[in-house]
């Protein structure tokens, strides 16, 4: 009996850590829990894109001319809104904790990208370059990491809503279309300051990965064809170091999630929409009065996404770089 | 070694030179005018004019920087502007409440921490393990701010147990303490057990730990005598880069629980644009944390002797 071989095909390095994140079925559940919320977030904008008006989660349950009392009531089944109950103000828990899975993605998405993007950028640029243009990104990161991180936080989300950085937000516009009214400006603010303070990290990890990565035969290879610099470090050093880049993202994205619930509890962070850290802070009077249903609601929401985004950076980092594995 | 600390201390000048920078251009120059700032709605033309005079806000920018460096140097950073009191008479006053708060819930959580480490990676793989990485996890996504609000509603306001609000100097503060450690702990155990996990397994593989087994010493003092000492080099640095922090203190904390320390005054002169007060408290945490990081890199190298510094 003859057998016919089929040819092996090499597994990309994608395609092998998927397989090894797989095998953590802890990690898959996660994945699939995350997946819901960036559902949620996705639907929570668009029924805010389609709704003009006043929407709905400012109004209160007793002006929509629903039969409940106008201060806040217990969780209960007389109209979907009020399933979860209501707010001290008698707006809906249940649509405000959904648009605050929008807002969260937002600050999440924006704040770990920028963050990211410029940690990326300054750590390649000095682990390639070296010399001179390492000497100041360390300056640079040295000097940014001794400021304390929450006073940088606090200090910036202050200077940022006011003076010369809320002008050029106000009138800054692509073809006509102004930021200003796609992205409320305190979501600005907390995206601008997280994405300025937390970039110090992955710096330093893409510059020390760079430097190694830099001497390998390849990189020499490509070199002794002619490439250019530039190509060089984009196409053939970024794709080994990116794994850095990815496990990072997971870590800032919950960070910046949860500087916007301190930020907002503070008074220096998302004001025109609801969003959980408002709806955490308005529980600190809520709870006196022994109204639990909002804490409890949005703080089960922010614990689930956290929790799955912790959960999945950690199997990540085991399935992208095994070394690290314990 | 005294050429590598000089080295390192010559290096750390540049850097607070750069903090130094960052602070006045954040304040003075990106915060819009901070005269309007000082002397509230609607000053007269003649009252801001003096007070860009008494700031020296119509200096260069570089002129500016050489004053406020001046104010640094001598730790003069004048009177604040909510209270009339002088800077470092409000610092005076803050350090002691801060640190009865942030001392003894670091020295209690890093012990936690440790002990719960050493016993999980001992016991790798095993019920205890799988339930102190899951309960370590849980506990790190829980937001800071419902520790805070749930702790202090459940244990101070519904069950008594603890006085919601205040502060006393002296013995008295234990009372006041007690509940904001206990919750500083819930907080950081996570994070710690987390880390402190990771340096306990890497030790518990090395050849040492199974020739120590070999020659038959108990597994008490296998893990306590051999493990624990080879990882309390990293503990320990890990420990005074933390101090920094426990000085300038928790504001979240201490707000919630009325503790008049350095993280509420640091909160309240934020707010109210106190720019003085919040100059001082930039330029005392970029200063401490430069000094410690030097402190635990030599640390490092005298408790490790496979350690060179060059």
């Amino acid at each position: 009996m003859t057998q016919s071989h089929a040819p092996i095909k090499p597994r990309s390095p994608a395609r092998e850590a998927w397989r090894r994140f797989k095998r953590d079925r802890v990690a898959v559940v996660c994945l699939a829990l995350f997946s819901f919320y960036a559902l949620t977030a996705g639907s929570a904008q668009v029924v805010e894109l389609f709704q003009e008006g006043t929407k709905l989660y400012d109004m209160t349950l007793a002006e929509q001319g629903i039969d409940v009392a106008e201060t806040a009531t217990a969780p209960s089944s007389v109209h979907w809104q009020a399933w979860w109950g209501t707010t001290s103000a008698g707006k809906s828990v249940l649509l405000r904790v959904f648009h605050g899975t929008k807002v969260a993605f937002v600050v999440g998405l924006c704040g770990a990208g920028l963050s990211v993007l410029i940690g990326m950028t300054l750590g390649l640029l000095a682990g390639f370059f070296g010399r001179k243009v390492d000497l100041a990104v360390q300056y640079l990161y040295q000097t940014v990491a001794s400021i304390p991180y929450l006073l940088l936080l606090l200090a910036l989300a202050f200077v940022v809503r006011q003076g010369p950085v809320a002008a050029a937000y106000n009138e800054f516009s692509v073809g006509g279309l102004y930021l200003s009214e796609y992205l409320s400006l305190g979501l600005f603010n907390i995206i601008v300051v997280i994405g300025l303070t937390s970039w110090v990290t992955l710096c330093r990890l893409v510059r020390a990965e760079t430097m190694k990565v830099r001497e390998l035969d390849y990189v020499q290879a490509a070199r002794s064809l002619g490439m250019g610099e530039l190509r060089i470090m984009f196409r053939h050093v970024l794709p080994n170091v990116f794994h850095l880049v990815i496990i990072n993202f997971s870590l800032r994205f919950v960070t910046a999630i949860k500087s916007e619930v301190i930020l907002t509890f503070l008074g220096v962070g998302v004001d025109k929409e609801p969003s959980w850290g408002q709806m955490i802070a308005d529980a600190k009077n809520e709870l006196m009065r022994g109204i639990w249903w909002p804490l409890l609601a949005s703080g089960v929401a922010l614990f689930g996404l956290t929790l799955a985004v912790n959960y999945v950076g950690d199997a990540l980092r085991d399935a992208l770089d095994p070394r690290l594995k314990d | 070694m005294t050429g590598y600390v000089l080295k390192r201390i010559l290096q750390a000048i540049p850097v607070l030179l750069g903090v130094a920078f960052i602070t006045l251009v954040l304040f003075d120059v990106a915060g819009g005018d901070p005269c309007l700032i000082k002397l509230g709605k609607n000053p007269s033309e003649i009252e801001v004019q003096m007070c860009h005079d008494e700031l020296g806000l119509d200096l260069s920018l570089p002129e500016q920087y050489v004053r406020f460096l001046g104010q640094i140097v001598t730790f003069d950073f004048g009177e604040s502007w909510s209270h009339d009191t002088p800077v470092r008479e409000i610092f005076a006053r803050g350090i002691g409440p801060t640190l009865s708060l942030s001392v003894p819930a670091f020295l209690i959580g890093s012990f936690i921490a440790v002990i719960l480490a050493l016993l999980v990676s001992f016991y790798r793989a095993s019920l205890l393990d799988r339930v102190v990485t899951a309960g370590a996890i849980a506990g790190i996504s829980v937001s800071s701010l419902i520790y805070i609000l749930v702790g202090q509603w459940l244990l101070a306001d519904q069950w008594k147990l603890f006085p919601v609000w205040g502060y006393e100097y002296g013995f008295g503060a234990v009372t006041f303490v007690a509940l904001p450690i206990l919750i500083w702990v819930a907080l950081s155990v996570g994070t710690d057990v987390r880390y402190f996990r990771t340096v306990a397994l890497e030790e518990i593989g090395q050849d040492y730990v199974r020739t120590a087994r070999a020659k038959g010493i108990s597994e008490n003092a296998v893990l306590f005598k051999h493990v624990l000492k080879n990882c309390s080099v990293p503990i320990i640095t890990r420990m005074t880069i933390i101090v920094p922090f426990l000085i300038t203190g928790s504001f979240l904390m201490e707000i919630f629980f009325g503790i008049p320390g350095l993280g509420s005054t640091l909160y309240t002169a934020v707010t109210n644009s106190d720019l003085p007060v919040v100059k001082a408290l930039t330029m005392l945490g970029a200063t401490l944390y430069v000094i410690f990081n030097i402190i635990a890199d030599v640390l490092y190298a005298t408790l490790d002797p496979r350690i060179r510094l060059q």
